[in-house]
C-alpha cells in the first residue's frame, strides 16, 4: 500500500535538544480517571503502585491526578512545543499505563507522522560535492574534445 | 627398483582412469613431470612456444605498467601519513564526518545530526553512547578509510539518545478480489532518535 497521500515531515527535533544538553519534552501529564468505575481501576492501580517514583524520576515533569467522574479515564501529556495528546485507558491493567507513561514521557511531542528521511544534517557535504572531474590527476590535462583518427 | 615398479603401477592405473573418460593429462607428460626436476619443468613451460597468435586481441591493448617499486611506494606513504598528521595537530581539518555502522546500516555522519534507528535500543533519554564500528572518517582535505574498521583509539563518535518514539502507524492490507479474503494489519516500529555529538580523531595515525 503507497503511503504518498498521508501526512509527512522530515526528522527534525525540538529547540536542538540533545547539542548541549538533553531536556525532557513533557512538560505535564495529568491522569484523569473515576473513583468508582471499574474501567479506571488500572488507573488507581497505577497511582498506588508507580506515579510516586514516576514523579521522583522525572523531576521535570508535573504529575497531576485528577480523580473525576468520568467513563472513560485518560492521559493527557502536554510537551514543550505546546502539542497535547490524550490518550483514552479505558479498561487497562497497571502495567499497559505504566509503559503508556513511560512512552509519553520519552517522546518529544512532535507529530508521529511518516518521516520521509531516516537522518537529517546541516551540513551535507564536507569535502565538496562529487563531480565527474573529482580526483581527476591534472597529469591528464583538460578536458577536450577526442581528437579524430587520421 | 621399487621406482619404477611405482611407475608401472601409475601407468596402469591411469591407463584405467582413461577408459572412464579421457579428461586427465597424458602419461608421457606425466612421466617426464614426475621424472624431471621442478626447475626443468618450469623452465619447459617458460620456454613453450605461444599457442595464441599475435593478433589485436592477443594481449591488452593498454600499454604495460612497469613493476610497483615498494620502497618508493613505502617513501611515499609515508609523507602522506606525515601530511595527515601534521593536519591533525594542527587542528585544521575544519568539520569532520565518519561513516559508522549502526543498526545493520551505514551511517555519514556530522556534528549535530540526527539519525533514527528502527528499534529501541537498551538505554534511556538522554544518555551518551559511542559508535564504535567506524568505518571511514575524513575531514576537508584527508579521508582515512578503515580496513574494515578504523581502531577505537583513533576515532570517537559520540551520540546522545534524545527520543525513543514510534512510528507512524503503517497499514498492511492483502486483499484477493472475488474471494472474499482481505487481511488488515496495523503496524508500529518502535524507534529511536540519535543526536551525533562528538566525531573526534585523535593525532596518532602510524
Amino acid at each position: 500500500m503507497t503511503s504518498r497521500g498521508t501526512p509527512s515531515r522530515f526528522l527534525q527535533s525540538v529547540l536542538q535538544n540533545g547539542l548541549g544538553r538533553y531536556v525532557c519534552q513533557l512538560k505535564r501529564i495529568s491522569l484523569i480517571f473515576s473513583k468508582k468505575s471499574p474501567s479506571s481501576r488500572g488507573v488507581r492501580e497505577f497511582i498506588e503502585e508507580g506515579v510516586v517514583d514516576f514523579a521522583k524520576k522525572n523531576p521535570g515533569t508535573v504529575v497531576y491526578v485528577s480523580p473525576q467522574s468520568c467513563t472513560t479515564p485518560k492521559i493527557v501529556a502536554e510537551y514543550l512545543n505546546g502539542n497535547v495528546r490524550e490518550e483514552a485507558v479505558h479498561s487497562k491493567a497497571a502495567q499497559e499505563v505504566a509503559a503508556l507513561v513511560q512512552k509519553l514521557s520519552e517522546q518529544s511531542g512532535l507529530d508521529v507522522i511518516r518521516i520521509r528521511k531516516p537522518f537529517h544534517t546541516n551540513s551535507p557535504s564536507i569535502q565538496g560535492q562529487w563531480h565527474p572531474f573529482t580526483n581527476r590527476p591534472p597529469s591528464i590535462g583538460p578536458v577536450q574534445p577526442r581528437k579524430t583518427p587520421q | 627398483m621399487a621406482a619404477i615398479w611405482r611407475n608401472a603401477l601409475r601407468e596402469a592405473l591411469r591407463s584405467g582412469w582413461r577408459l572412464c573418460g579421457n579428461k586427465f593429462p597424458s602419461p608421457l607428460q606425466t612421466h617426464t613431470g614426475f621424472l624431471l626436476p621442478v626447475v626443468a619443468g618450469s623452465q619447459s613451460i617458460t620456454n613453450l612456444p605461444r599457442l595464441v597468435p599475435e593478433t589485436y586481441l592477443s594481449r591488452p591493448p593498454w600499454p604495460e605498467l612497469p613493476a610497483i617499486d615498494h620502497v618508493e611506494e613505502a617513501k611515499r606513504h609515508q609523507a602522506v601519513v606525515q601530511k595527515v598528521n601534521t593536519i591533525l595537530t594542527s587542528r585544521e581539518y575544519g568539520r569532520l564526518f565518519a561513516v559508522v555502522h549502526f543498526a545493520s546500516r551505514q551511517w555519514k555522519v556530522t556534528n549535530e545530526d540526527l539519525i533514527i534507528i528502527e528499534n529501541h535500543i537498551d538505554v534511556e533519554c538522554g544518555e551518551r553512547i559511542r559508535l564504535e564500528k567506524v568505518l571511514l572518517a575524513g575531514g576537508e582535505d584527508f579521508t582515512l578509510i578503515g580496513r574494515p574498521l578504523l581502531s577505537r583509539d583513533l576515532v570517537r563518535v559520540e551520540a546522545t539518545v534524545i527520543e525513543k518514539t514510534e512510528s507512524w502507524p503503517r497499514v498492511e492490507m492483502w486483499f484477493r478480489k472475488r474471494h472474499r479474503y482481505q487481511r488488515k494489519r496495523i503496524i508500529i516500529q518502535p524507534q529511536t532518535v540519535l543526536r551525533i555529538n562528538t566525531v573526534e580523531i585523535a593525532p596518532n595515525l602510524l
